[in-house]
């Protein structure tokens, strides 16, 4: 028989945190899910950042295939100019299409790049960069927010995007902000529950997604106060208040799992994190590095500071990607804080000073290894611990549209595009950042009990989703089914189903960001930790 | 493009504006006069997704970088929903537009 599948995103949850409050008791629901049901460490994406990560997840291709690698992407191949992304963009089917296709209906709630929703037969609530004031307008189909509203915690201000809330980040939590902005958090997971239980209880899809990203947020700005190693650090009083608050908010997040887990008794659940998290203790400037090696030049005057404050953030900060480089001397630029990626100006009338075709690969290879010879003044360690070009990294029809370079920094680091004087800068205090490493939970009557399964990457998790649902896993799938983790009785009564490839998703059309909005999303990133 | 038409996208932006402004509290009448910013209290995010909804709406794409750009240069940043409507018809695909009123008789 085939199986409803529930998907529970868990943004950036790593076992680092996870295993010692499982080990705690303030996880019993999660430690029972791993114990009745397979486990491993899910590998992430190049880069290991969300919106690429979960579009591999839900579409089973590397970024290469869907064409997602940031939460922006290049105008065109050659263009400096870059837009926020929408589900326009996504270049190849996510799981709750197919399953349209094949007559099955899906659920999602607070996926990324789902606006604007296809029409698939469901529901779509989208997540991201969503703002409350056009929730209505994102739900799919027409009428589910009128539906949801009736809902008696339905609130669309902590549901969707307010940058109101997002401003105390923003502007920096202070002391007695923490435990109500945490607060937030479990009363916007406690929504999206009340959300997927209601729907489950009268509409109920084969194909269900929910995505807490509480635990991403939380762990950018608290994760002094979550990492087991810093917490004997916590001397204040207050500080010890939000150490619990936090741990309420985990504590909170396993009652909810357990409530969902409750109203899909006899499905496959599937718990699964983008990426993983860990500290970072340095801030690497790459525009300020590449500046002074006279491969980038501000226009007079012009020249973005480390330390901006909120307004001049929010008015200016992309836009001077864009107006604020003297395009006529740069060669080389790092346009968003987040995927850790270089690109290279390519030489054009506008572009005097790029690099041509001809200099291309020889720049390219001389820029990669000037970045893995800078090192931290004060411990002599290298900050680059590696650079990837494009076609090292990814595969696929888009390619084009990924950065020249990208690096991982050795402490696990998103680098800063600010400017400073230092070009690497100790941190006082670790911050949370990414790790490639997140996991995967898989229980349900078909699924193998008590497993700890060998590492997988997040594209074998779309597999077994269409497996466990009866659907056909297209040859085209860059990821393979986890045999191992499926009961072999359950396997052997279901072998897998294949199909020849999908067609790619053609673009519906651009949704381009003025510099003002693009600014918004940043400060947006900058909330969660990507921008100094 | 006929006044007729103008006045076609205008009635479809106030009837998506207006879907949207009663979840936000907001009381009063909205015209083509209305600024989005200034009076709807709207966010630059809020433009985009108006944006995104337009070009859903009518199957295509429109040049929104440049008139973003426009926009910020002027003094004020602000834009009435007439700026908005007035931008719709002088970029809009006749036979795409065409094509999407069809389908959603």
């Amino acid at each position: 028989m085939t199986r409803d599948v529930l998907l529970i995103g868990l943004d950036g949850a790593t076992y680092d945190i996870l295993d010692p409050l499982m080990e705690q008791g303030a996880m019993p629901v999660l430690r029972d899910l791993i114990g009745s049901g397979a486990h491993a460490t899910l590998q992430s994406t190049v880069p290991a950042l969300t919106p690429p990560a979960w579009t591999s997840l839900v579409t089973g291709r590397g970024p290469g295939t869907h064409g997602i690698f940031d939460f922006f992407r290049k105008d065109d191949e050659t263009s400096p100019l870059f837009r926020f992304l929408t589900s326009q963009d996504v270049a190849c089917p996510p799981i709750w299409s197919s399953a349209h296709d094949q007559g099955r209906r899906s659920t999602v709630l607070n996926f990324p790049l789902t606006f604007p929703a296809p029409r698939i037969d469901g529901h779509i609530v989208p997540g991201g960069f969503m703002p409350w004031r056009q929730l209505r307008l994102g739900c799919h189909p027409e009428g589910l927010f009128d539906r949801l509203r009736l809902l008696p915690s339905f609130n669309a201000r902590e549901l969707a995007l307010d940058m109101t809330h997002e401003a105390k980040a923003i502007e920096g939590c202070t002391d007695a902000e923490y435990e109500p902005w945490v607060d937030m958090h479990i009363r916007r997971e406690r929504q999206w529950v009340d959300i997927a239980t209601h729907l489950r209880a009268i509409e109920p899809s084969q194909f269900t997604a929910l995505l807490f990203d509480g635990t991403d947020k939380i762990q950018h700005l608290c994760w002094r106060f979550l990492d087991p190693s810093l917490t004997s650090g916590l001397k204040e009083p207050w500080e010890r208040r939000v150490r619990e608050k936090v741990r309420e908010y985990y504590c909170q997040l396993d009652a909810l799992i357990g409530e969902l887990r409750d109203h899909f008794a006899d499905a496959t659940i599937i718990v699964a994190s983008d990426h993983g998290f860990g500290p970072q203790v340095r801030t690497f400037y790459v525009n300020s590095w590449l500046q002074q090696m006279g491969l980038l030049v501000w226009k007079e005057g012009q020249e973005p500071s480390a330390t901006p404050d909120a307004a001049a953030l929010g008015l200016n900060q992309l836009a001077r990607h864009v107006y604020q480089i003297d395009w006529s001397r740069t060669r080389a630029f790092a346009p968003m804080p987040s995927g850790n990626g270089v690109h290279i100006v390519h030489q054009d009338q506008a572009h005097p000073n790029g690099v041509s075709a001809e200099d291309y690969p020889a720049f390219r290879t001389w820029l990669a290894s000037r970045l893995l010879e800078i090192t931290d003044p004060e411990s002599g360690e290298a900050v680059v611990a590696r650079v990837g070009t494009r076609d090292e990294l990814f595969r696929g029809p888009a390619v084009q549209l990924a950065p020249d370079l990208t690096l991982e920094l050795t402490d696990g680091g998103l680098m800063s595009i600010l400017s400073s004087p230092d070009v690497v800068r100790r941190r006082s205090v670790p911050t949370g950042t990414h790790r490639p490493e997140g996991i995967f939970i898989a229980a349900g009557p078909d699924i193998r009990r008590g497993v700890r399964l060998a590492p997988l990457t997040i594209l074998d998790v779309a597999p077994l989703m269409l497996h466990q649902l009866g659907l056909p896993i297209p040859d085209s799938l860059e990821g393979r089914l986890v045999t191992e983790a499926i009961d072999p009785l359950a396997l052997a009564a279901r072998p897998a189903q294949r199909a020849a490839a999908t067609a790619a998703v053609a673009p519906v059309g651009d949704v381009t960001l003025d510099a003002e909005a693009e600014a918004e999303i940043l400060d947006r990133l900058r909330a969660l930790g990507y921008v100094e | 493009m006929s006044t007729t038409t103008r006045q076609q996208i205008l009635a479809e932006v106030l009837e998506l504006l207006n879907s949207v402004v009663r979840d936000w509290e907001f009381e009063g009448p909205i015209g083509a006069d209305t600024r989005l910013f200034a009076d709807l209290a709207f966010e630059s995010l809020d433009l985009v997704v108006l944006g995104a909804k337009v070009q859903e709406h009518f199957r295509q794409t429109f040049p929104f970088p440049e008139f973003f750009a426009q926009i910020g240069q002027r003094e004020v940043r602000d834009l009435t929903i007439g700026e908005w409507v007035h931008f719709i018809e002088r970029h809009i695909d006749r036979s795409a537009a065409a094509k999407a009123a069809s389908e959603l008789v």
